[in-house]
């Protein structure tokens, strides 16, 4: 009895919900599929064998693999330098740079993919600007194919390398650096041997992070490439839409997976085994090491310290001599990359202003026409308002069942907080198609196939799994003794809960509700599976329009989409700079 | 009189006068296979300011935190007024409990935190303000009610947790290293404020550190433990002048204890087996061996050794003297006016016999 008694007491209890919305909407249908595919209960591999019999499948998935390493790549490449050199700038910089960084983070992305199509399309900026100008007569073929892919997608994913790099670079000691100085290490070997294997942790993150995406993220590829580019999770979307073979899904979702497993635990492990004694155990899962939510935070807090004089770290960072070479190269690379980064938006938010029959660069006229028609238009409004109802339906139910689930992982044994924690984080840590596959069908289970109950439970799972990440990190600098003293002070568990646990974690709260509804707000890979075409959200309405003919109302819709970053970072710096801890210059005045 | 309480049953528990107030029975707490606290008995009368002394990872924390409910023990039972308590929960207890970190809620004002106890009692607002006033001003901190915890010295905010844990009068206190954030000085001033707070308010107390010099100066009678049990239980003057052990004799204070020495232990008692002889560095006078015999000469033993070092601190000089091949410390206040001995001199060490103590090895 006593023990039974303590079982319903056991903090575990709260992360009931979410593991039951897993199970039923993700869980239950990947086994379901997994068994499929392995044609159970005969058990064979002739799907697989299937499979790579078709050469034309051999082809696509070594494409996928390609285009995913080569992106991620080029994304390590060009994020590596601009984190060091966002990371070495001086402060007020640096908090500029971020921000330029997390804008188009924060920005939907497909806003941005069809920023791209309006940049390099025959009639796009650059053919119309090379053609004014005399240097080409007709427009080159600069869409559609192989590089516009990895333009598009390093765009994208360029961001999701560069904040864990910032984040890992900024956690560095700066003393570290001086002390191999003053042992006679000269910069660059203090460089490499100090700061770059400290720096590992967030290339890991990084690269896994942009790797995992590019695996199940078919929206650029499908928009910029060519016929030729099709990656493995565009032919899965275009299975579910034409047959529904689901053997035939299941296996190409597997061998999705596989792919996305063995890349995850080989880099996960293996540098953490390299690095040794690591501070963050090598079990938990890659997502919760996720340090952008973490940055962000760390971002509004260094916003808001002024006198936190950190100049000198600058010349403690510089790896190089300060020859007038790498004074130059360095904002030089920088600004490219922030070029790189904004002016696709920039562009686009210009052009929504233009005033002709179509959209042009730079645009003859102003008006406003695109945005009347958006607002007067009842299939792009009504798709606005559809995904703000549902982002807000999400945000709402993953806000509420991630914090519970945070709040009982936070209080259960580290193997089995470790071990649920990955359950929960399933369904943002591997390629999306999976999920989404594997949604459709427990949502087909459950007949919601089309409604929006379906796509909010959908859209919440991975939602929740972003709550918690956020909620958690937040319950790690929790102080526990401030529940036991207000137990200790006769109130209850619930009291306690409401009293002071949950306004001393309401900024993480908060921020996990933010991020939820931006998730919601721009997901489509999930949504176009599950909508059944029957609910349009705004990011479907895109898409469409991007796949069929292009109505520049789009312009103007992007052009707003982009805004919404920028009003969420101003909620975001509100909460968290209301919680911010006092600083302690102010307080010595008070006491005084 | 206790505030009134929801839970009438469990203050009544308190009042009984006859049983003591708090006993432990063979309680041990496991983690895992790490055992923090075994076999623990002791008891703590109504009144008592009672110290758990030990080195960190002694079990003095978990000690606590059997007895504030936070941990149930693995086997065992804790009484209170002669009740086991093992099946409430804390927060259905009625205590004060001042922890390591204070833990004030960062949230609310120095007031709010006062009230807070207050209010999970059920206690109308009129009542709580007066109360809240009448302890700031206690506590010389009336002006601060309105400040948030971040926006206190150390030293306030050691005043606004004691106040809040003893504001709703519970029956008994327990501190966790209370004075263990705070520099020495503040340190020795609370040491004394919050004696007279417990002469005043006349509450159990159990409190917990690993500072000698605060549980000499603050308790009746002290509990020293070693990895998770009991080594000793006595009045602090008892603790230092006979220390059972030699675990004791050395936490508490310094100590010269017999080993590899050349010259046969005078005593008045007879050794008993399984100790060793040890005497405290005060005990021990240090001479010139030229210098004659004083009137108690007959009772005392004479050793001559040469001074290895000096150290000066302050009112005190310690000197390390080499007999033989083992090394004395020798206390002595400066105020002595005897002459200062340097490295190298030869001098004469010399002890009453009857300051000889055994410990038990
Ligand atoms: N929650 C816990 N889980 C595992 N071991 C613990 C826990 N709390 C304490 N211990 C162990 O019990 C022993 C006693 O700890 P503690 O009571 O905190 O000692 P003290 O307060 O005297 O420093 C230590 O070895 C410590 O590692
Ligand atoms: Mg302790």
């Amino acid at each position: 009895m006593k023990t039974f008694q303590k079982l319903g007491q056991m903090p575990i209890g709260l992360t009931v919900p979410a593991l039951a919305l897993l199970l039923v909407i993700f869980g239950i249908p990947i086994i379901h599929l997994f068994l499929n595919s392995i044609n159970a209960p005969a058990f064979s591999a002739t799907n697989y064998y299937k499979f790579f019999g078709q050469p034309a499948n051999v082809r696509v998935l070594f494409q996928t693999i390609e285009v995913s390493v080569v992106a991620t790549a080029i994304c390590l490449i060009v994020g590596y330098p601009t984190a060091y050199l966002i990371v070495t700038a001086s402060r007020s910089l640096r908090i500029t740079l971020i921000a330029l960084v997390i804008i188009p983070y924060l920005t939907s992305g497909l806003a941005r993919t069809y920023a791209w199509i309006v940049i390099l399309g025959d009639r796009g900026v650059i053919n119309n600007v090379l053609v004014h100008l005399g240097v080409i007569h007709s427009p080159l073929q600069l869409i559609y194919n192989t590089m516009a892919v990895y333009i598009g997608m390093v765009h994208i994913m360029l961001p999701l390398m560069i904040l864990p790099l910032v984040s890992a670079m900024m956690g560095i000691d700066r003393s570290l650096m001086a002390a191999a100085r003053s042992m006679g290490a000269r910069p660059l070997t203090a460089f490499w041997r100090v700061f770059f294997p400290l720096s590992l942790p967030g290339v890991r993150s990084g690269s896994l992070l942009v790797f995992v995406f590019c695996l199940g993220f078919y929206i650029t590829p499908a928009a910029l490439g060519g016929l030729r580019d099709a990656m493995l999770s565009t032919f899965i979307a275009g299975q579910v839409a034409s047959s529904f073979d689901i053997p035939r899904i299941a296996t190409s979702a597997f061998i999705l997976l596989a792919i996305a497993v063995a890349v995850l635990s080989m880099l996960g492990l293996d540098l953490a085994g390299a690095q040794g004694r690591a501070p963050t155990p090598a079990r938990k899962s890659w997502v919760a090491r996720l340090p952008i939510f973490g940055l962000l935070k760390r971002y509004f807090s260094e916003f808001l310290s002024p006198y936190r004089a950190k100049l000198w770290t600058t010349q403690l960072y510089q790896a190089g001599d300060n020859s007038s070479l790498s004074n130059i190269v360095g904002p030089l690379f920088v600004l490219l990359v922030m070029v790189y980064l904004l002016s696709p938006g920039l562009i686009v938010i210009i052009m929504s202003f233009s005033a002709g029959a179509f959209l042009e660069f730079p645009p003859s006229g102003l008006s406003l026409q695109w945005y009347r028609s958006f607002f007067g238009d009842p299939s792009w409004n009504g798709a606005a308002w559809t995904s703000i109802q549902i982002g807000v339906a999400v945000a709402i139910l993953s806000t509420i069942v991630g914090t519970l689930a945070a709040y009982g992982l936070n209080r259960t044994h580290p193997r089995l907080r470790g071990l649920l924690t990955m359950a929960i984080l399933t369904p943002v840590t591997i390629p999306v198609i999976v999920v989404g596959i594997a949604t459709y069908l427990g949502l087909v289970n459950l007949g919601l196939i089309g409604s929006t109950t379906g796509i909010v439970l959908a859209q919440s799972l991975g939602a929740i799994g972003i709550v918690v990440v956020i909620v958690s990190a937040t319950l790690a600098n929790f102080d526990r003794t401030l529940e036991q003293a207000a137990k200790s002070m006769r109130a209850s568990p619930l009291q306690t809960f409401m009293r002071v646990t949950l306004p001393l974690i309401r900024p993480g709260v908060i921020g996990g509700a933010v991020f939820a509804f931006l998730h919601s707000f721009d997901e489509l890979v999930i949504t176009s599976l599950v909508s059944g075409y029957s609910i349009r959200t705004l990011p479907l309405k895109m898409w469409e329009n991007i796949r069929n003919q292009i109505d520049p109302t789009i312009a103007a819709v992007s052009a707003l989409l982009m805004l919404v970053p920028v009003l969420w970072l101003i909620v975001l710096y509100l909460t968290w700079w209301r919680s911010r801890p006092r600083d302690h210059h102010s307080l010595r005045e008070l006491a005084t | 009189m206790h505030a009134p309480i929801q839970n009438s049953e469990v203050a009544a528990l308190h009042e009984s006068p006859v049983l003591p107030q708090i006993e432990f029975s063979s309680v041990t707490k496991t983690y895992g296979k790490v055992t923090a606290v075994r076999d623990l008995s002791m008891t703590v009368s109504r009144g008592e300011f009672l110290t758990i002394l030990g080195p960190s990872g002694s079990g003095k924390t978990t000690t606590l935190m059997l007895l504030a409910g936070f941990e149930a023990p693995t086997a065992g039972d804790i009484l209170i007024a002669g009740r086991s308590v093992a099946a409430v929960p804390s927060y259905r207890r009625d205590q004060g409990i001042v922890f390591q970190s204070y833990a004030l809620f960062p949230h609310l004002t120095v007031t709010r935190n006062l009230e807070f106890p207050l209010e999970m009692r059920g206690i109308n607002t009129a009542e709580r303000t007066t109360r809240v006033r009448r302890m700031l001003e206690r506590v010389h901190l009336s002006d601060l009610g309105g400040r948030m915890p971040s926006q206190l010295s150390g030293g306030q905010q050691q005043r606004v947790a004691l106040a809040r844990a003893l504001i709703a009068d519970p029956p008994f206190l327990l501190l966790d290293e209370p004075l263990g954030a705070l520099d020495r000085n503040l340190r020795e001033q609370m040491q004394i404020e919050m004696k007279s707070l417990h002469k005043e308010f006349g509450i159990t107390t159990v409190c917990v550190t690993h500072d000698q010099e605060e549980a000499l100066t603050l308790s009746d009678r002290i509990v020293v433990m070693r990895a998770g049990r009991i080594e000793q239980t006595d009045s602090p003057e008892a603790l230092y002048d006979r220390p059972a052990t030699r675990f004791v004799a050395k936490f508490l204070g310094e100590a010269n204890i017999f080993e590899n020495h050349n010259f046969k232990i005078e005593s008045e008692a007879e050794q008993p087996s399984g100790t060793v002889a040890m005497i405290r560095p005060e005990r021990i006078c240090i001479v010139a061996t030229d210098a004659g015999k004083r009137g108690d000469g007959d009772l005392r033993q004479f050793v001559t050794g040469i001074v290895d070092d000096m150290i000066y601190a302050g009112p005190l000089r310690k000197y390390h003297v080499r007999v033989g091949s083992s090394v004395f410390i020798v206390r002595e206040h400066v105020a002595a006016r005897q002459p200062i001995f340097r490295p190298g001199d030869g001098v004469c060490l010399n002890w009453l016999r009857s300051d000889i103590r055994f410990v038990a090895t």
